[in-house]
């Protein structure tokens, strides 16, 4: 068989089922809806003007990109010297150990997203812990704000940024950090000067891929955030299936996207320009 | 050399602090299933299996276990059809556009779930498809292929296409080289694309909640809407349930397959 029929169903299934009904939200985002009445015709811009100027959205629209961006620099902080060592590590559990930080990526969300409302709690594990150690005196907020979303989605999102760096930092030739030392560099300037800057397209793409994963996650937010803290897939999901106000969703929904759609397509340019493949 | 042996102790103490950290609501949730109180605690008060029993003499989870089973099932059966046919493609035949075909086919794993859940919604709802079972199967099968495509090309990277070509040249049909020669080389990359597949399915929320009809329940579903009306410890025990499996599929999948080459 030739190679385009056996593209076909492939190539069917997304441009049907994934293509079409994504496009199809533009013109949905471009009506009105009428509390009671419904969706009424006429074309009309109103849902991405407030989307862009009312001080409610806007806030959500921030707090988003504020998680996106608070996040991916905490799974790179806490992840990169992780990756280091399971790329470099000679044990022989090293694929064990692997498999271990694969194990919660493949564990169902709902479940990992769910040990952190008991572990965020008012009386929760957390809260305990640090009253017993004196740190606190009552029990702190980790529930529905910025620092419960915060703990969960770099919980959820590390074993990512961890796996994209091993692959980056695996393809690195030893040699390279070796030579630097011999040369004279100290280990510091030898990791700082050659490692980390030879990382450097793993740590563009894990750190995109976190920061998209991030701003279009949905269960930890809902689960973490509850109806009254959101995030812009919250508010897309209340929009469906609360308010019934799929014209504004819509336009959420399409706002959403051109920002993940963005922020790859200048990953892209950033990768060639620099001269590395991310 | 006492500089490079504090390094390499401080590394290892970080490691296992992250890993402390992964574990930690695993373990919490697996302690908490076992409390005989009827609030979630951790450590637990008392020993009882009783809320395992719950959950397994709930009807409404048995029902949504097995539907979950299905769906998982249909979309990774779909998804291994038209994943395995298009790696097939562009590792072997080298399509014209094969990079920007592979770049589309991937699109889903980092488009917001919810999008695609919402425009579905929407969709299905002209084309008077809500609530079917087919209709989800679909809608799965698009957030699954990448998975099949990214396992089975990269398997069928490191088969050698001379085999398949001994083959034909041996006088077997297309067909038959690929079901009798290529298919077997490649079964490490098809059978984790098909776990990876069955697991993103299985574990779906984001888009299988739009479009779950009356009388449809996905067991990741019925766990986020318990927990948003109230957190107890069968939720844990079905949650500890879904950690043994995990846990003892993945362990399966790294001893047969070497499945960290596929991550």
């Amino acid at each position: 068989m030739s190679g385009w029929r056996l593209l076909v169903p492939a190539l069917l299934l997304l441009l049907v089922v994934f293509v079409a009904p994504v496009g199809m939200l533009v013109p949905t985002s471009l009506r009105s809806y009428v509390p009671l009445v419904g969706i009424t015709g006429g074309v009309t811009a109103r849902n991405y003007v407030r989307l862009l100027t009312d001080s409610y959205y806007l806030e959500i629209i921030g707090r988003t990109l504020a998680l996106g961006l608070g996040v991916t620099c905490a799974t790179l902080i806490i992840g990169y010297p992780v990756a280091f060592f399971l790329a470099r590590t000679r044990s022989r559990w090293r694929n064990w150990l692997t498999i271990l930080v694969v194990f919660p990526l493949m564990l169902n969300l709902v479940v990992r997203t769910f040990g952190w409302i008991a572990l965020l709690a008012q009386n929760g594990l957390v809260n305990q812990a640090l009253q017993a150690l004196g740190v606190v005196d009552g029990p702190v907020k980790l529930l529905f704000n910025f620092a419960g979303l915060m703990i969960g989605l770099t919980h959820i999102f590390l074993p990512f940024m961890v796996l994209v760096l091993i692959g980056a930092i695996q393809n690195i030739p030893r040699d390279v950090e070796d030579a630097a030392r011999v040369l004279g560099a100290s280990w510091g300037s030898a990791f700082l000067r050659v490692t980390l800057p030879l990382s450097a397209p793993g740590i563009l793409s894990g750190s995109i891929l976190v920061f998209v994963l991030t701003i279009s996650a949905l269960v930890t937010p809902r689960l973490l955030g509850g109806p009254t803290y959101q995030v812009m897939s919250t508010l897309i999901y209340d929009e469906f299936l609360q308010r019934l106000n799929w014209p504004a969703g819509s336009a959420q929904s399409l706002l959403l996207t051109a920002m993940v759609l963005v922020l790859i397509y200048l990953s892209g340019r950033l990768a060639r320009r620099t001269g590395a493949a991310a | 050399m006492t500089a490079a042996r504090l390094r390499t102790w401080l590394l290892r103490a970080w490691v296992a602090l992250v890993f402390g950290f992964l574990m930690l609501p695993v373990v919490v949730i697996a302690l908490a299933s076992f409390s005989r109180t009827s609030y979630l605690t951790v450590p637990p008060k008392g020993l009882t299996l009783r809320w395992f029993a719950a959950v397994l003499a709930d009807p409404e989870y048995v029902h949504a276990i097995v539907f979950s089973v299905l769906l998982a099932l249909g979309a990774t059966i779909g998804s291994l059809t038209a994943g395995v046919a298009a790696s097939f493609a562009l590792i072997r035949r080298r399509v014209a556009g094969g990079p920007a075909v592979a770049a589309f086919l991937n699109a889903p794993l980092v488009f917001p779930g919810v999008v695609v859940g919402v425009a579905l919604l929407q969709f299905y709802a002209l084309l008077h498809m809500n609530g079917t079972f087919v209709g989800l199967a679909l809608a799965h099968m698009v957030i699954t292929v990448p998975y099949v495509v990214r396992a089975v090309t990269a398997s069928l990277q490191g088969a050698d296409p001379e085999l398949e070509h001994a083959a034909r040249v041996l006088g077997a049909s297309g067909p038959v080289a690929f079901f009798t020669v290529t298919l077997p080389l490649i079964r490490p990359g098809v059978a984790a694309g098909a776990l990876f597949s069955f697991i993103v399915s299985f574990d779906n929320v984001p888009v299988s909640i739009f479009l779950l009809g009356a009388g449809q329940m996905t067991l990741p579903v019925k766990i986020f809407t318990a927990i948003e009306y109230g957190v107890d410890p069968s939720i844990a025990a079905i949650s500890t349930m879904l950690i043994v499996l995990t846990g003892l599929g993945l362990a399966v999948a790294e001893r047969w397959l070497g499945f960290h080459r596929f991550v």
